[in-house]
């Protein structure tokens, strides 16, 4: 029983960052219909921001956050600006390799700079709080309470801000969009830039309990294409959720069935896709809808 | 006596098309203040390329645009709503997963003074009290003709001079485009409305309107009163159905 609240707790926290993770890869796929090649690789860019700041600054990893989303904010816009506003609204294909191709880039550009050693960051937040049999880990709390922290602040953002209401009206109908003076690649660009600074956070996230390398972010963006595809596009309760179900399934998973390890994510994560979309097509919440096409 | 006021909207000779091909090829028409004015015409005919042409979405070759003796030729659409130009597409255009009253308010998304838009929305509900009725429920549960009349409501929301509708009728039944009809004539005769339209349902919509073009392969071929084009005997062989 004590092994299985351990397990529930550890999944839903992984799911939380899950869900964090998730999020700017989601949004992006939902209002402009582009899937994100490259976001595994804007995870691990946050990561090595994170990582910089605290080996060589002695930041706390979770301060480094006020870093790490302006510089990954500005990033987003530049990238949408110059890259993604040239092929969006064009045949998803040349989308797909052209964020394909940039993740290359990001990845090996980093491997240049801090070779391919595996580091990690250290954080004051760490040990452990008992209660009773089961154990919390300090700094997975932290990060679920941030995790939880950040899609709350962008849930308020998009309901009721002016820009908020722009970004889920292009997500909705496109053309509408257009028709009521919203201009369409102001929004993608800013679009672009929230969901680059949320998934550097969630690289700042990750960096005090996993090993940070130039090449961590490909089964990132596939395990982000799962619960994507499972929880439907640009929805938060359906990131949490998501993100929840398959940081239980892989927790559950490394708990029960001894000598495999935690190695099996990336399986069970597609595992889990295909069980739902057999079983339910439009996806776990319903939310599964492409981004209008305009000519 | 409308004839004698001078055109809100007029359209001069104009070319546009995609890429190498002109859809339009020379088409003319006027609008006056008041009018309710329709384009009918076959499949292919560049009706609905018009309004892309009007409202920016397609450049404008050749030919100029002229709204409220200003040039709009080319004008990006943003420009054509602050001009005073709102459209009602012809696909659904709600925003399916917002309430009613936020689609509302996005109507008037480019203007920034709160109160002004409430004072609009309120006016809208008058209007319409079937919208008031469900300012809450999410559009895109609503009924084809509820969503109808919320994007007509949103397109009024800017108290535009002119408002292009794309086949209103579109998907609709025919009870229910009837009853989308009438909203149209009764906003023209309570509120003054001006809209151009285009229509596939040519005899419903030449019946409330002052005027009609017909439209075919890329230029207009006969125009007149909306009665006038009605009995003509060429335009009721070809378009009408009737003989």
């Amino acid at each position: 029983m004590d092994q299985f609240l351990q397990a529930l707790i550890n999944g839903v926290m992984l799911g939380g960052f899950y869900a964090v993770m998730v999020l700017g890869f989601s949004v992006i796929w939902g209002v402009m219909g582009v899937i994100n090649l490259a976001h595994g690789e804007l995870v691990m860019l946050g990561a090595y921001i994170t990582w910089v700041l605290n080996k060589q600054f002695g930041w706390e990893p979770f301060a480094a956050l006020v870093v790490v989303m302006p510089v990954m904010f500005v990033l987003g816009y530049i990238l949408q600006r110059v890259l993604i506003n040239r092929v969006v609204e064009r045949p998803h294909l040349i989308s797909l390799l052209v964020t394909f191709g940039l993740g290359i880039m990001l990845s090996n550009s980093v491997k240049l700079i801090y070779t391919a050693d595996p580091r990690q960051t250290k954080t004051a937040l760490s040990g452990f709080w008992r209660v009773g049999q089961i154990t919390f880990p300090v700094t997975k709390t932290y990060i679920l309470l941030a995790a939880l922290i950040i899609m709350l602040l962008l849930y308020l953002f998009l309901q009721y801000t002016r820009t908020g209401k722009s970004i889920r009206a292009a997500a909705q109908n496109r053309e509408a969009a257009r028709i009521v003076g919203i201009e369409i690649h102001q929004v993608y660009a800013i679009t672009f830039a929230i969901c680059t600074a949320l998934t550097g956070a969630a690289g700042m996230l990750i960096s005090p309990t996993q090993a940070i390398f130039p090449f961590m972010g490909p089964p990132l963006t596939l395990k982000a294409f799962a619960i994507t595809a499972m929880s439907g596009l640009g929805s938060i309760p359906g990131a949490l959720m998501g993100g929840i179900v398959l940081g239980l399934v892989e927790v559950f998973i490394a708990t029960y069935i001894p000598g495999i390890g935690t190695n099996l994510g990336i399986v069970s994560s597609f595992v889990l896709l295909v069980v739902v979309l057999v079983t339910r097509p439009q996806g776990l919440f319903g939310g599964l809808q492409p981004a209008t096409e305009v000519r | 006596m409308l004839n004698e006021e001078r055109p809100l909207l007029e359209v001069q000779d104009i070319y546009a098309g995609y890429q190498d091909f002109d859809i339009l090829q020379g088409v003319s028409l006027h609008v006056k203040p008041g009018e309710i004015v329709c384009v009918i015409g076959p499949n292919g005919a560049g009706k609905s390329t018009v309004f892309k042409a009007l409202y920016g979405f397609l450049r404008i070759r050749r030919g100029r645009v002229l709204f409220d003796d200003r040039d709009i030729t080319n004008i990006r659409p943003q420009d054509a709503l602050r001009a005073g130009i709102t459209i009602v597409p012809q696909l659904r255009s709600v925003f399916p997963q917002m309430t009613v009253l936020e689609n509302l308010e996005m109507g008037m998304y480019l203007e920034r003074d709160k109160e002004r838009v409430r004072r609009r929305i309120e006016y809208i509900f008058e209007l319409f009290p079937r919208l008031a009725e469900r300012a809450k429920q999410k559009a895109g549960t609503m009924s084809g003709g509820e969503q109808r009349m919320l994007e007509i409501g949103r397109a009024l929301m800017w108290e535009p001079k002119l408002v292009l509708m794309d086949e209103p009728s579109a998907g609709l039944a025919p009870l229910i485009t009837k009853a989308i009809f009438q909203q149209i004539r009764r906003l023209n005769q309570e509120i003054g409305l001006t809209v151009l339209m285009i229509e596939q349902n040519a005899r419903q919509g030449l019946e409330i309107s002052h005027r009609g073009y017909v439209l075919e392969l890329g230029r207009n071929s006969y125009e007149g009163t909306g009665r006038e084009l009605i009995e003509n005997p060429e335009v009721r062989r070809a378009f009408l159905g009737g003989r």
